[in-house]
């Protein structure tokens, strides 16, 4: 059989780095950046601005950033501004504010020494350059927090109060400072706090749907057309909404099934390569928890494995598992467990975290469970149930 | 000065070699580079920047060179380098 082409189109769009031209539900706080930095294209040296943008991991703050500094910094070229926007993540600094400022120095002057003088000395010296060069910067500073636990209040209040005590000079750095709790900020000293505390931006969790849409926005341009069904998005967004709403989590999700997809030739990216690919970053359902599963409980969850093997969805209906467990009955030669039975055993591997279970909306024929598998591929399970229930057969 | 006296040091000749290579560059890190003191360095410094041939530029304690491009000394010396390197390469190359 001929081996099927990648099901990737450009999986550097799945990549950390990459900055996507349209951020799905964040146009909001885009927009909102754009507002707070508009005096930099007006009047670029009368003042700077503060910036703190808060959420958990994977809510989008560092992309909703560079988004910023890229629209932004085309703005100003056109305007013939000198802006620049420079992200610095701290803890790639060990939190040192000497070598994020450092790090800045270079960007102007690449084989600047790195000994011989204090932070203070080189923050004097940025401006200075800054000044030559007629420029103003954005400065990012990602994972604010490691900057705060490492050097506290006074270097941080360095960095935004010194061009402030620059006389009759031109206002050269802005800020924005990323971190996931503002608790942080209570570590400072009140006056640093308020040199910073003034504008928040706080990016809230990522819902399923927003993750959904997220998703297939890096579908489009990462993999070919008609390689990702609709179910596999849903169960990747499923895990990533699951995950505290981290879109992050879910793209790297997408990238692996894709890997998965591509090792096993098969051409399409099914919820089945999600599963494996979830099962390989999660720790995998314990095994000692199927083994203290009883007998039909597992024949239950056996035919849940099955099922999900060999149609390639993403969820089933209660009715779809109870023909699935029936033929499992069959083949192990028992009478069937009733329906309100099995209800109680979903209700137990769901509270084992095996299977999800969900209510679907009010159709036309009422509301009915939803069961999926979300974290551990359904041939996995298949071969460990298998062999536990070989073991146990009278 | 004249050209033999600036371009007869061995040193000042390969910091005009070094400089062209990096860009820009500490005394300290000439002097690593050279192979030489930071006392000797300085001083050669001090020659090509008075011939106009390099730039100086001050932060603080922190002295960083770089070539003078505007020079017309400093862009001949460059196209003597650069076809002085490319004829070597050619002639290792030709006598394979």
């Amino acid at each position: 059989m001929a081996p099927y082409p990648s099901v990737f189109k450009d999986e550097t769009k799945l990549d950390i780095s990459y900055v996507p031209y349209k951020l799905p539900h964040r146009d909001r706080e885009l927009r909102l950046l754009m507002e707070f930095f508009g005096f930099l294209l007006r009047v670029p040296d009368k003042m700077t601005q503060r910036i703190i943008i808060t959420g958990d991991v994977g809510t989008g703050k560092t992309v909703l950033s560079q988004r910023f500094g890229a629209n932004v910094i085309r703005e100003a070229n056109r305007q013939g501004i000198n802006l620049r926007y420079i992200h610095v993540n701290c803890r790639e600094y060990r939190g040192s504010l000497f070598l994020i400022v450092h790090h800045v120095v270079s960007i102007f002057h690449p084989n600047f020494p790195r000994r011989g003088y204090s932070a203070e000395e080189l923050l004097n010296i940025l401006l200075q350059i800054l000044d030559d060069q007629k420029t103003h910067i954005i400065l990012t500073l990602d994972e604010f927090e490691s900057l705060v636990e490492r050097e506290n209040s006074e270097a941080v209040y360095k960095l935004t109060r010194l061009q402030e005590i620059r006389l009759n000079k031109p206002q050269r750095i802005s800020l924005i400072c990323i971190l996931r709790n503002l608790k942080v900020i209570e570590k400072l000293d009140a006056s640093t706090r308020s040199t910073l505390q003034s504008n928040i931006i706080h990016l809230k969790r990522y819902l399923k749907q927003q993750l959904v849409d997220i998703l297939n926005n890096r579908v489009l341009v990462a993999f070919k057309h008609l390689t990702v069904p609709e179910d596999t998005v849903s169960l990747t967004a499923e895990l990533a909404f699951s995950e505290n709403g981290n879109a992050r989590f879910g793209i790297e999700l997408l990238w692996r099934a894709g890997k998965y997809a591509d090792a096993e030739n098969s051409g399409m990216v099914t919820p089945e390569c999600v599963r494996k690919a979830a099962s390989s970053i999660y720790a995998v359902t314990r095994k000692s928890d199927l083994a203290s599963l009883r007998i039909h409980e597992k024949m239950f969850l056996l035919g849940i494995a099955r099922f999900f093997e060999q149609c390639e969805k993403a969820y089933a209906s209660l009715t779809e598992t109870e023909q699935a467990y029936a033929v499992v009955c069959e083949e192990f030669d028992v009478q069937p467990h009733s329906h309100t039975q099995l209800w109680k055993y979903l209700r137990t591997l769901s509270a084992l975290g095996i299977v999800k279970t969900e209510v679907s909306g009010t159709g036309s024929r009422g509301r009915s469970t939803i069961i999926s598998l979300p974290r551990v591929s359904a041939y996995e399970l298949e071969k460990e149930l298998s062999l536990l229930l070989q073991k146990e057969k009278p | 000065m004249n050209v033999e006296d600036v371009l007869s040091s061995r040193l000042r000749m390969k910091i005009l070699k070094i400089l062209m290579q990096v860009g820009e560059l500490n005394v300290s890190k000439i002097a690593r580079r050279l192979g030489a003191n930071y006392t000797t360095t300085d001083k050669h410094l001090k020659v090509l920047e008075d011939e106009g041939m390099i730039k100086r530029k001050l932060f603080g304690r922190i002295r960083l060179y770089r070539l003078n491009e505007s020079s017309p000394k400093t862009q001949a010396v460059q196209n003597l380098i650069t076809v002085w390197e490319h004829a070597n390469k050619q002639h290792t190359t030709n006598s394979w």
